[in-house]
């Protein structure tokens, strides 16, 4: 019997992770170099629907591996029933894609057989019979040709982009769908995952802000920013703030604006307390109108504001806010 | 909360062999890499049966591009590299070949020519050159022979099995700010060399980690610095000619700092200008930035660069020691090359044809060790002797007492200057014995308040924006950018010491002598004098000032994640 090849497509939340099609194709060009059978598996709590779409693929066989104690996601429960399913079939080589889930839990997996894992390939060769498996070294200077010693099964990652996830041939009938049930006992299953991360979308887009109130060092201390707030609300506008500001944990690094942060153009831009070196100036001197509060006559902020007033900002910004609030009140 | 950067411990790191690896990819370590290249090629196209491979040798440097942290005024002299390249004249990038020079010495407001150039001052038959483009194309020759530079790798941590320098480790990348690994976080290699050659530059890290371990330095004298400033300026058209070399002493300094500018003409109307400041000034409220703006208000200066525009700056420390402060320079399994070890002639002010000299006699040295098989200390120290026996010897030999006789003064300096003239640089001793020179410094309760005749040189300057600037304006030139989230790189040993006591014994001069401004003292209530120190690593400009003039010692500047760092295109 020939030896198999067992690519694992991955899904999330019943979604096809679009990377494993390279996979498949990876696979589809080993199973075509080496001679061997190319199966596929799709593990999860209920899989049916997606087994059906690999097994529309050029695989010779698409396994359902599935178990309530798969949904959601952990690492001990995918490598438990990925343990007992290789230990039963018998692959000689398997592949994953190299995603960040996949990273989760493979090392587990290998280890728990006993075997080694090949991570990250860019692509694999064939020398005099052995399959070598292609590495980056020295961020990307050199290429590493890594073999197996030990028994198979064999695991091996390749990464995003190695290979052509639209290349995966189709095949000429669906694959034969066996469904699997993994049994995973009590008590393996060690995490209990929250509610899945959801990148916290940007609070605020500076960029697309109209008006800024900025401030820098002279703000003095990090209770006297609810004054800079206070003026940002009454003109409708967003908070931001120069390096020392966010160096210092005040406010987040995404309302930084220099050359080490955002950079703006706003229609009106208020300068509290911003000295206004040179690596702030390049943050927003694009801006359409720009007013500085200062109380350094000579503070470089004055060369670019076409409004600049030398004064304590103490003693200006709290009467700023009430006429701010009259003029809209009355407006 | 300030976390410092420390090679990550307890974690598996991936292993390299590697035949010879060269840290610094500068002119000492290009030259070396070259070099041996050169006989490798030699050796392999007559011994057919018994080849040397290329493959495991290897340079690394920190930058993310060859060239990019290379920073000098610069002239040099092209004796080292007709032995390397005949006829490189032809095709490296030379601005122009010296046509003029001049020695003034500065008062205020007016200037004295020097009737006759000083011998050692004497220029003609050397080049105006850009370093950083010197060394950009003779990294592309190392690469063009087949041996491998990794760029923006730095060497973290030398690797020592015994009292054998075992190899080199490479930075960890993707630490963030509390040192913990990040989502990209990548160990750093282990490199296991046969022969690890230390070309870092001045004041190298690894070098000054072999040197503490194995106490080298304990019979000579102490290296000392001066701190290098430049800026590159674009000015109109038969203002200063190609070739054309300006030497100044005196103004702004006074008699008590050691130190003079220098001014080069460079082609398409490019002027290199800087100043050297000997790090052992007595006030440590001194700031080199502000000396180089003050420099620049001298009428000569300002009627120079009238209507020009500054396009970059830098900062770099020399070591000024001379022979004397040269530290063994071969070991176990280590060679130290370049401005490492020291090998600088502080009366020419030229380094960079003695750096190159010594990577091309450590490469015969580590050929000969390859042909062998044979790394041990007995080998190697093949290198020392070859050192001893070169030009590079009878070089430094005549000016080995030179930056000794001034640390009385200037003109204490002259005079001992002129008797090592009579007596081929012997002066009233054989051996005139040095001090370190942040030992030169002065607590401030010994100082005037106001700072007396120093005063125009204390604290940050302020500039105009159009002929002086803020150290903040300068620094955006020098294009220095790091990434923000790792561990800072300037290791503080004691932050106690900078609040509690530095503060009232020198002001915390690190906020002056940096010429990056990556130390602050901001106000902080719970501190016992009310501020505490702040750093800003990604400022910093690679320079090692700090590690070197601090007056407790207790900076020790590491290499930040490789890639980062200043950006010298044409310095």
């Amino acid at each position: 019997m020939p030896d198999t090849i067992l690519v694992v497509v991955e899904q999330r939340e019943g979604k096809f992770n679009r990377v494993s099609w390279e996979t498949v194709t990876a696979g589809q060009a080993l199973a075509a170099e080496t001679g061997w059978t190319l199966e596929a598996a799709v593990v999860g709590g209920d899989v049916t629907n997606l087994a059906n779409e690999v097994a529309a693929k050029k695989v010779a066989k698409v396994y359902a591996i599935q178990s309530p104690k798969l949904e959601p996601y952990t690492p001990d429960a995918f490598s438990a029933a990925l343990k007992q399913f290789v230990e039963s079939k018998k692959p000689k080589l398997v592949l994953m894609p190299h995603t960040y889930q996949v990273r989760d839990f493979i090392p587990k997996l290998a280890t728990a057989m006993g075997r080694s894992a090949i991570t990250d390939c860019i692509g694999y060769k064939t020398e005099g019979g052995k399959l070598l498996f292609t590495r980056q070294m020295f961020q990307g200077k050199f290429t590493a040709d890594v073999s197996f010693t030990g028994d198979a099964p064999w695991f091996v990652t390749f990464q995003n982009g190695a290979f052509r996830g639209d290349k995966a041939e189709a095949g000429a009938s669906a694959a034969p769908i066996e469904t699997v049930n993994a049994e995973i006992a009590d008590g393996i299953v060690r995490n209990k995952p929250q509610e899945v991360f959801k990148e916290a979308k940007q609070a605020v887009d500076l960029t697309q802000a109209e008006i800024i109130v900025s401030f820098g060092r002279g703000i003095k201390e990090q209770k006297n920013i609810e004054l800079a707030k206070q003026l940002a609300e009454a003109l409708g506008g967003e908070l931001a703030a120069s390096r020392p500001i966010c160096d210092s944990g005040w406010l987040p690094m995404d309302r930084q604006i220099g050359s080490s942060g955002q950079t703006v153009a706003p229609k009106l831009y208020l300068a509290l307390g911003i000295s206004g070196a040179i690596q702030h100036i390049v943050g927003m001197k694009g801006s359409r109108t720009i007013i500085a509060i200062n109380k350094d006559s000579e503070a470089p902020i004055f060369e670019i504001a076409d409004y600049a007033v030398v004064g304590n900002l103490f003693d200006i910004v709290p009467p700023l806010i009430e006429e701010v609030k009259k003029a809209k009140a009355g407006s | 909360m300030l976390v410092f950067r420390k090679p990550i411990e307890g974690i598996e790191r991936p292993q390299m062999p590697a035949d010879v690896v060269i840290v610094g990819g500068g002119p000492a370590g290009m030259a070396c890499a070259l070099r041996l290249s050169q006989l490798i090629d030699d050796h392999n196209s007559k011994n057919p049966d018994s080849q040397l491979s290329k493959e495991n040798i290897y340079v690394l440097e920190k930058a993310r591009e060859v060239g990019q942290h290379c920073l000098s005024g610069a002239l040099l002299d092209p004796r080292s590299m007709r032995e390397l390249l005949p006829g490189f004249e032809k095709e490296a990038p030379l601005d122009a070949e010296v046509s003029k020079e001049a020695v003034y010495f500065l008062t205020e407001k007016s200037k004295f020519k020097f009737p006759i150039t000083p011998p050692p001052l004497r220029d003609h038959g050397n080049y105006v050159i850009s370093l950083n483009r010197f060394v950009k194309w003779l990294g592309s020759k190392v690469e063009e022979t087949g041996i491998t530079i990794f760029t923006g790798f730095a060497g973290s941590e030398l690797l020592f099995d015994g009292p054998r320098v075992a190899g080199v480790r490479t930075d960890d990348k993707g630490v963030d700010k509390m040192n913990q690994p990040k989502s990209n976080f990548e160990p750093g290699y282990d490199l296991h060399a046969k022969v690890v050659i230390l070309a870092e530059g001045t004041r190298g890290s690894l070098t000054k980690q072999l040197i503490t371990k194995f106490d080298l330095a304990k019979n000579s004298n102490p290296q000392t610095y001066g701190q290098g400033i430049k800026e590159l300026w674009e000015v109109p058209s038969g203002r200063i000619a190609p070739g054309e070399v300006i030497y100044t002493m005196g103004w702004p300094l006074t008699t008590r700092e050691y130190g003079g500018a220098w001014i080069y003409g460079g082609r398409d109307n490019i002027v290199s200008l800087g100043f050297v400041v000997g790090l052992d000034y007595p006030d440590p409220r001194l700031d080199p930035q502000h000396v180089l703006q003050d420099f620049k208000q001298h009428p000569f200066v300002a009627k120079l660069l009238e209507g020009g525009k500054m396009t970059r700056y830098g900062a770099k420390s020399l070591p000024y020691g001379g022979w004397w402060a040269i530290p063994p320079v071969a070991g176990d399994g280590w060679m130290i090359l370049g401005d490492s070890a020291g090998f600088l002639n502080s009366q020419r002010l030229k380094g960079i044809h003695l750096a190159i000299k010594s990577g091309m006699l450590a490469a015969e040295t580590a050929f000969e060790a390859l042909k062998k098989d044979d790394f041990s200390a007995a080998m190697l120290n093949r290198f020392q002797k070859k050192v001893e026996s070169s030009w590079i010897k009878d070089e430094l030999w005549r000016v080995r007492n030179f930056h000794q006789g001034f640390e009385h003064g200037f003109f204490a300096g002259l005079f001992h200057a002129g008797i090592q003239q009579l007596t081929g640089g012997r002066g009233l001793r054989e051996r005139y014995p040095g001090t370190a020179g942040y030992q030169h410094m002065k607590k401030l309760a010994e100082l005037p308040p106001d700072g007396g005749d120093e005063a125009h040189l204390l604290g940050p300057a302020k500039g105009d924006g159009k002929r002086t600037f803020d150290k903040l304006t300068d620094l955006y030139h020098s294009g220095t950018k790091h990434e923000e989230d790792q561990p800072s790189h300037l290791v503080i040993h004691d932050t106690n010491i900078c609040n509690a006591r530095c503060i009232k014994e020198y002001g915390n001069p690190c906020q002056n002598f940096c010429p990056a401004n990556v130390y602050e003292m901001v106000d902080d209530a719970e501190q016992p004098n009310g501020k505490t120190i702040s750093l800003n690593p990604s400022n910093c400009v690679h320079c090692k000032t700090c590690d070197i003039a601090d007056p407790y010692q207790i900076i020790t500047w590491v290499p930040p994640e490789g890639g980062g760092g200043p950006n010298y295109d044409g310095m």
